[in-house]
């Protein structure tokens, strides 16, 4: 990367003051800087904290079918009771573990492939990158669409392809079978995001040394070997960085299930947010619901947590 | 059942015989007639295709003399309304006959400020339970016959009847008026009433050597001509749906469920009480069987079927790859849209699924023929709720306007019927019926509709626990008595209030 | 390994080398995995309704058309009135967003990057977990307080929300660009007799230019795409953006398939194409700050 190495660092030893009137009286002499992120602050305050807050009130309430949200009924944990003890948590959770982790590990391995492949300069390279990339900038609202019709089950190209060959008799029915859906949505999945890690990877590449692997190479060491002792060990930040970034966005996607299948046939293709959805929308259990996605938030702040660390890390490493 | 090509009236007249016998000899289901006929306009008693005709253009009517008496029609105000009207894939003439009416309504009214949004069916019922929660709702809305419930039973809704706008409960179907009940209270009146039929192809079902002028009489035909068809031509015979969430596969699902003694709850009754649960009986576990047999067994019917809504069977039955389906009112007129717009070698295709059209009765099962009694309901929002408050003289006088027999008649013009049973009596109830062939086979099936069960969950029942049954059941995640077990479990904890 | 084989020793004539042509081969697989799709979609695109519906499929149109194209974007028409309708939504609201992401973001980044306020540390994570949460279980409050600003059924409500995706990324992104500008130059700058505000506007956007550009294609994209909250906010017909504009013709046009196709081309042109121009940008936005270390 183009940008010098000289990062001001995050001053952990800023916030360590202690509280009170000293940093009251810092906090007050530095009143204008505040302005600035002011702005920002408020967007996001207004975005993130009400409805955080307004989610986890509401999530220690039922709110039963025949009453308004006024009306609503505090039961304490119930809703927390009623979702860890249902079956069908437990089955929409292993679905939503099948998802991300499959989702996020091709996508990674295919992005690895891809960054490696692409990383020495040759002639239509940057064209490649480019076509590659595609599938991450369109909408998933139009992958979705156009994936549903490739796979349909009656007119789908696939099926269509895969009889034209002598693979199958009939058409493969991809999306309205309960073994192939979800495996079906995650190739869409990875479809869509494998190109976000080979970019990132392809800028972790840059960043490992040539002499260390011209050096090893003298030394004797096999192209695999150099890859494992060289360059994978340059990627390890960049790799993490990468796979916390899409297993939040698998966690977090909605639209790809959404639009092809909404969680169905028989709830195959759920996963928690698109049964998050379902219960609120489709059924009414606003109470229910939402301690469902309370859930959900505190897997995300684990998630977060370890995000922000692989970010930081170079930060206190040149700190310290 | 007929057809409507003109070029073939004598067929069309024996086969609308056939179809009157039929529905003559069935009656009026005692869940439309259960009320007590009083001085009303209109008698279901004698209600045939035939007397339909008798009494269509026998009636003058005047809506803005009426609604002056409700609302000055010098009134000025705002109203605010909600409903699904036309779109895009509409005929041509259901999206002029709307235009019409809000001219109409702008130059009676012509003081009354109108904000008015058109929303897509599926969209309507999730965008009014958010703008409920943060008090955004509109004065007015139409909502399908199954929605009105939730909200009445949370208390958003104006009571509403009938002689507030002026005009008589006893002109409007018992069976609609039902609908609009909650707690005895009522909070709506029915704009428009319909019934569906079944739509084929008598092209494919003669390839496939049945008789192409009649349909499947039970549904155990269905099974079996679906079976036929797709073995001898290939393509799929019976449409059928079963995606969660989406209105109309219980509009799909549910006559099949009746006919053989089945019911979500006990709607089917002569008098329903809404407490025992029926959807695993064995008359529920019979269709559902059927839809097995069709879906796993035969593979006769669009694989797709799961993920597909009637909307996505509408292309292939047109372009002559589906050769049966339970078809509403209106799709004839967009299927004549379709092929109108239909261009180079599709307009060949299509003209030839056009003339091939053919409607006839939902069949019957071993304990009735059924169909869901469908339709809308106009209701107007309390105050509270209100998106800058209620005023109540403009709703009313909306009210009026869209449920007077002229425009209860001309806005269900290709789509349905009309909710104020004296636009029966109107001289365009008699255009209708001269122009829109198919319409007496949809008309005739209304004494044999059954509406949803009016209770606040009804819509959870209907468009999850139902769907859900259907997809555990074919996609082989349970077995048929196992999944109608699970959905009838699944009602009882929703009854019991968990 | 391409990295590893790389150029620079030229000494010897090497033996086939299988890990290039390992990669080619894996990358020729990439390729078709990525375009057959997009290929289906445009063929699709250019055919008639029925002809779509055919198994087995012609796998070339037999009549290609260019219909279902013209239908969209004829003004004449009700449909295409429709959809350039929805186009110019998006576009408003994707623009605005933009804009506005900037005047927000440019300030916060510069004071994360060159002030020192009790509170910093946590106020940039707080901001950077923005997109932690998932937008689904967020909608009913967030309805109900655009509600309560008046913003529901009106673009603000997006751009609002919107404002959101982008920012944590600018944040980010151009704090780092800021923390690479030597504070020696804005110091002399101020020396010369420039203020603060100046300083910053002659000295620092300009050479932050290339970090604005990236994250205003990634806010631009972002605003572009998004479907739920838009799907939630709107309910105008003639408010509607095109991901949730889309849905309605799928829904409306009795499942036109090729139709469906075509907007869906037509709605991922204008992303793909400033993606095109502006790669190396957007590539920048999106490796920036996990790979400098």
């Amino acid at each position: 990367m183009t940008i010098a190495t000289e990062r001001a660092a995050i001053a952990p030893k800023a916030a360590e003051q202690p509280w009170g009137i000293g940093l009251l009286r810092r906090i007050i002499d530095h009143r204008s800087d505040y302005l600035y992120i002011l702005p920002a602050l408020l967007v996001m305050l207004v975005v993130i904290a009400y409805p955080v807050y307004y989610t986890i009130e509401l999530s220690f309430f039922k709110t039963p079918p025949n009453l308004q949200m006024k009306d609503k009924i505090f039961v304490g944990f119930d809703n927390y009771a009623a979702i860890l003890s249902s079956s069908s948590f437990h089955r929409v959770t292993i679905n939503t573990l099948i998802w991300t982790v499959f989702s996020t590990g091709f996508a990674f391995l295919l992005g690895l492939a891809a960054a490696l492949a692409l990383h020495r300069e040759f002639a239509g390279r940057g064209v490649l990158r480019a076509v590659l990339l595609i599938p991450y900038v369109v909408s998933a609202v139009a992958a979705s669409y156009v994936w549903k019709w490739l796979y349909h089950s009656d007119f789908g190209v696939i099926g269509a392809l895969a009889v034209q060959f002598g693979l199958t008799d009939r058409p493969i029915n991809f999306l309205d079978n309960t073994t192939t859906v979800l495996p079906s949505l995650i190739v869409v999945n990875v479809w869509k995001e494998f190109s976000f890690a080979m970019v990132m990877l392809m800028a972790g590449l840059q960043t490992v040394p040539e002499q260390l692997l011209r050096a090893a190479q003298v030394d004797g060491a096999s192209a695999w070997q150099r890859f494992w002792h060289v360059t994978f060990p340059h990627l390890r930040g960049v790799s993490m960085v990468t796979v916390l970034l899409l297993m939040v966005a698998n966690f977090n996607s909605f639209i790809i299930p959404w639009i092809m299948t909404s969680g169905g046939p028989a709830g195959a293709s759920d996963i928690w947010i698109t049964d998050i959805y379902n219960i609120a929308f489709g059924r009414q259990r606003y109470g229910v619901a939402s301690a469902y996605a309370v859930i959900l938030f505190i897997v995300m702040m684990v998630l977060g947590y370890f995000y922000v660390k692989a970010l930081t890390r170079g930060d206190e490493a040149r700190a310290g | 059942m007929n057809n409507s090509r003109d070029r073939e009236p004598k067929a069309n007249q024996r086969s609308y015989r056939r179809m009157l016998a039929s529905s003559v000899a069935f009656g009026l289901t005692a869940s439309l007639a259960c009320t007590t006929v009083q001085a009303q306009s209109v008698d279901l008693s004698k209600w045939s295709p035939e007397y339909v005709k008798s009494i269509a253009g026998t009636e003058e009517v005047d809506t803005a003399a009426d609604c002056a008496k409700i609302t000055p029609l010098d009134y000025k105000g705002k109203v605010s309304v909600w409903w699904t009207g036309p779109n895009d894939a509409s005929p041509d003439i259901d999206r002029k006959v709307h235009e019409d009416f809000w001219a109409a309504w702008k130059a009676t009214y012509p003081n009354i400020e109108t904000d008015y949004q058109n929303i897509d069916y599926n969209q309507l019922l999730d965008k009014l339970r958010t703008a409920t929660l943060g008090n955004a709702a509109p004065m007015v809305v139409r909502l399908q016959i199954l929605g009105g419930i939730e909200f009445a039973s949370k208390g958003y809704f104006h009571e509403l009847k009938p002689e507030d706008v002026g005009y008589a409960t006893a002109d409007f179907w018992p069976g609609a008026m039902k609908s609009v009940m909650y707690d005895g209270v009522p909070y709506g009146i029915p704009t428009n009433n319909e019934t569906m039929a079944m739509i084929w192809n008598a092209d494919i079902f003669q390839k496939a050597g049945l008789d192409p002028e009649s349909p499947p009489k039970t549904w155990d035909d269905v099974v079996k001509y679906s079976k036929q068809i797709k073995e001898k031509v290939g393509v799929a015979g019976y449409g059928l749906v079963a995606k969660q969430n989406a209105g109309n596969t219980p509009f799909r699902f549910m006559p099949q469920l009746w006919a053989f003694g089945g019911g979500a709850l006990d709607e089917a009754a002569d008098k329903p009480e809404y407490k025992s649960v029926w959807l695993n009986n064995d008359g529920a576990k019979a269709a559902l069987q059927a839809s097995y047999d069709m879906y796993v067994r035969d593979k006769s019917v669009p694989v797709s079927a799961l993920t597909n809504t009637q909307n996505e069977n509408q292309a292939p039955f047109i372009a002559g790859q589906l050769a049966m389906m339970i078809a509403h009112p209106s799709e004839y007129a967009k299927m004549v849209d379709l092929a109108s717009k239909a261009t180079g070698a599709d307009k060949e295709v299509a003209d030839k699924v056009v003339s091939n059209m053919r409607y006839g009765l939902i069949p019957e099962g071993p304990d009735r023929r059924a169909v869901v009694f469908g339709g809308s309901n106009i209701h107007v929002f309390k105050d509270e709720y209100v998106d800058g408050g209620l005023d109540e003289q403009a709703a009313k006088a909306l009210v009026c306007f869209w449920t007077s027999a002229e425009w209860s008649t001309k806005l269900a013009w290709v789509t349905s019927n009309p909710g104020n049973l004296r636009g029966f009596k109107t001289k365009w109830m008699k255009e209708r019926l001269d122009t829109i062939k198919f319409l007496d086979v949809t008309t005739s099936m209304l004494p044999n509709g059954i509406p949803f069960p009016v209770i606040p969950e009804a819509t959870e029942i209907m468009n999850i626990i139902v769907p859900d049954m259907l997809q555990n059941a074919l996609t082989e995640k349970m077995t048929v008595e196992e999944a109608a077990d699970d959905a009838a479990a699944k009602v009882e904890e929703l009854l019991s209030g968990l | 390994m391409s990295t590893a084989t790389q150029s620079s020793l030229p000494t010897t004539r090497k033996p086939i080398d299988w890990w290039r042509w390992a990669g080619r081969f894996t990358i020729l697989l990439l390729l078709i995995f990525t375009v057959l799709p997009m290929l289906w979609m445009v063929l699709t695109s250019i055919k008639s309704q029925f002809a779509a519906l055919q198994y087995p499929p012609q796998w070339w149109p037999a009549e290609p058309t260019l219909n279902n194209y013209w239908r969209l974007i004829n003004p004449a028409d009700s449909i295409g009135r429709e959809f350039l309708r929805y186009f110019w939504n998006s576009f408003y609201v994707s623009l605005i967003t933009t804009i506005l992401g900037v005047v927000v973001a440019v300030p916060a980044a510069y004071a994360f990057s060159r002030f020192r306020f009790p509170g910093r540390t946590f106020l940039f994570f707080t901001v950077l977990v923005r997109n932690m949460f998932p937008a689904v279980v967020f909608l009913m409050p967030l309805f109900l307080l655009m509600r309560w600003m008046g913003l529901v059924n009106t673009h603000g409500s997006l751009i609002l929300t919107y404002l959101t995706f982008g920012l944590p990324l600018s944040i980010w992104l151009l704090k780092g660009f800021f923390d690479n500008i030597p504070i020696q130059l804005e110091q002399a700058a101020r020396i010369d007799g420039a203020t603060r505000f100046q300083a910053f506007l002659l000295i620092v956007m300009p050479l932050s230019t290339p970090g604005i550009i990236a994250t205003s294609i990634f806010s631009f994209i972002g605003a572009w795409n998004e479907y739920v909250y838009a799907y939630t906010f709107l309910s105008k017909q003639e408010s509607m953006t095109l991901p949730v504009g889309i849905q309605r013709f799928f829904t409306e046009f009795a499942t036109d398939w090729p139709g469906l196709m075509a907007a869906t081309f037509l709605m991922s042109v204008p992303v793909v194409v400033l993606f095109l121009v502006l790669q190396k940008y957007f590539v920048r936005a999106l490796t920036e700050g996990a790979v400098k270390h």
